[in-house]
């Protein structure tokens, strides 16, 4: 679905990541994990082609993408939700949603996409016409991820989800991507939450220093001593 | 939750008419058919005109944060546009000032493929260049716009040119650009497209993440701006009954412009409205009554009450009327 092969991506003059490769099958959900400052993030942004310069290839069902704006990319399904969100705050709910199905196929889908949403996350049906930044944490993450759904992503790439979130949304967004991939959308997910990811994901991969230095199914790198010298510097 | 600039309680809900607008546009109305001294009039009628045009670049510079110092280009280009297809051709400016504000659209598109990209100081340096080219090439193509002598509608009256003897048809002529001007941009308020512009401007990278085209929805946005600012060129043309390009392409042209909705409310609707009622009077007034007396005296005192207006009310009139109604209804 979404292949990666020897990544490189500078943010300004920093060299960020080194030769970083993926293959992300369809209807897979895929944790990375990794340190601070280990380029989780970079990576995201280079896949959604946002801020960096990068070199290497990045294929969406077998396309070349790396040369394409981000709203191109969306177009073809790969859609990020970024770190903390980054919601329109003083749009409400629903505006926020309607941002989110821009192009033309995702436009009109939009009403029943909408409908389907709001199966999926029915707080946000009853905080419809609420400015979105009066919102707490967890439910402005899941108005993120709806604006992210509003695009019909078939990859879906979630910057730190559960980043400042109450433990209840963090158990309830994991069960939200569980439930997406149900529906079919391949989900790469970046997370500090190490435990819930790797229980969670069927693959993983671990982040250092901008490189690939550990793959594998969720549940075995949970228990990998590799992972805490990775993640500590043990 | 701090209510945005954008949504002020003088326009309730995004794409209706609240009762401020609606009293604003009666008040108008009978300023268009009252009985008024002439020089009143005057003054009224390059309100309404002023308005109209600071609407426009409010679409660019308010709603789409392309803050263009360069918008007298567009200007003179509507301005010039039909004031030729009249002079040279003898097309009615009936027709004239659409072509002015279509030929205004296309040097936006070209403008806006060129700089749009530019951020901040580099995209206002690059409008204000853009501005310069376009007057040094009106006073040196004479053959076309006559030069620095610059070019004369005949003030004979004749409503098929445009011109009239009476002041309620000039009157009524610009509040009808100042409308159309302002019903494009209460359209943008309520529409998606106008969601597209606030989420980039506001965020262009979570807008571009979210599948936004930036590029695309500022290009449209400088296009529409420049098209209303050179119909409303058109229309100074035929009020003036004459153009030279040293003062209708100058640079002070194009900082009136971003100077109306900086003082009216940024990006609000009605805020470029409020900026133009409230200053073109006042440096009309004061030039009139001032102006012959102590020379300059008339600029130092509009400069002190535009320094008052810019510290005292940050966010603009329409910022500061909404705090105001804002805590009215927190009281009730």
């Amino acid at each position: 679905m979404l292949e990666v092969e020897n990544l490189d991506a500078f943010y300004g003059q920093i060299h960020v990541l080194h030769g970083v490769s993926l293959s992300i099958k369809a209807g897979d959900i895929v944790g990375l994990v990794g340190a601070n400052a280990a380029g989780k993030s970079t990576l995201m942004y280079s896949l959604a082609g946002l801020r960096t310069t990068c070199a290497g290839k990045i294929r969406l069902k077998n396309e070349a993408i790396e040369d394409m704006p981000t709203h191109e990319r969306v177009r073809r399904g790969l859609v990020l939700v970024p770190e903390r969100r980054r919601l329109f705050p003083f749009m409400t709910v629903l505006e926020n949603l309607q941002i989110g199905a821009y192009s033309d196929g995702a436009r009109a889908l939009a009403h029943q996409t909408m409908r389907e949403v709001f199966e999926l996350l029915p707080t946000l049906s009853e905080r419809r016409t609420q400015l979105a930044g009066s919102l707490s944490g967890g439910e402005q993450q899941m108005v993120a991820i709806g604006r992210a759904l509003m695009a019909k992503p078939q990859v879906l790439l979630l910057d730190e989800p559960t980043e400042g979130l109450a433990p209840i949304y963090v158990k309830l967004l994991f069960e939200l991507i569980t439930s997406l991939r149900a529906l079919g959308i391949t989900v790469l997910i970046v997370e500090q939450n190490i435990h819930h990811v790797l229980q969670t994901a069927d693959r993983a991969y671990v982040l250092e220093n901008g490189r690939i230095v550990l793959e594998g199914s969720g549940r075995a790198l949970l228990n990998d001593e590799r992972l805490k010298v990775a993640y500590l510097g043990l | 939750m701090a209510q945005s600039p954008g949504r002020i309680s003088l326009a309730p809900a995004r794409g209706t008419l609240s009762v401020f607008e609606i009293a604003l546009l009666v008040l108008c109305l009978v300023l268009v058919v009252a009985p008024i001294p002439q020089n009143l009039q005057d003054i009224i009628v390059l309100t309404f005109l002023w308005a109209g045009l600071a609407t426009a670049w409010n679409i660019a510079g308010g709603y789409t944060g392309l803050i263009s110092f360069g918008h007298a280009a567009f200007f003179g280009i509507g301005a010039y546009t039909s004031t030729i297809l009249l002079v040279r051709m003898n097309v009615t400016p009936w027709v004239g000032i659409w072509c002015g504000g279509l030929l205004a659209a296309f040097c936006g598109a070209i403008l806006a493929v060129i700089c749009v990209r530019l951020r901040g100081p580099f995209f206002i340096l690059s409008t204000l260049a853009a501005a310069e080219v376009i007057r040094i090439a009106a006073l040196n193509w004479s053959s076309l716009t006559g030069g620095p002598e610059g070019l004369a509608i005949s003030p004979a009256a004749d409503p098929v040119n445009m011109v009239f003897a009476s002041k309620h048809a000039y009157l009524a002529l610009m509040l009808g650009y100042l409308l159309l001007s302002y019903a494009l941009t209460k359209l943008i308020d309520g529409s998606r497209y106008g969601y597209y512009l606030f989420a980039a401007r506001d965020d262009e990278d979570a807008a571009s993440a979210a599948g936004v085209n930036p590029l695309a929805v500022r290009t449209v946005a400088l296009m529409l701006s420049a098209a209303l600012t050179g119909i409303g060129g058109s229309l100074f043309a035929q009020y003036f009954l004459y153009l030279d390009p040293t003062f209708v392409i100058s640079p002070e042209v194009s900082f009136q412009f971003a100077l109306l909705p900086a003082v009216g409310g940024l990006g609000t609707a009605i805020g470029p409205v409020l900026g133009s009622f409230l200053i073109t009077p006042m440096s009309e007034l004061l030039r009139s009554y001032l102006g012959s007396k102590v020379a300059g005296l008339h600029l130092a005192i509009y400069s002190a009450l535009l320094i008052v207006v810019v510290l005292y009310f940050p966010s603009g009139i329409a910022g500061a009327l909404s705090g105001l109604s804002r805590r009215k209804g927190g009281k009730s």
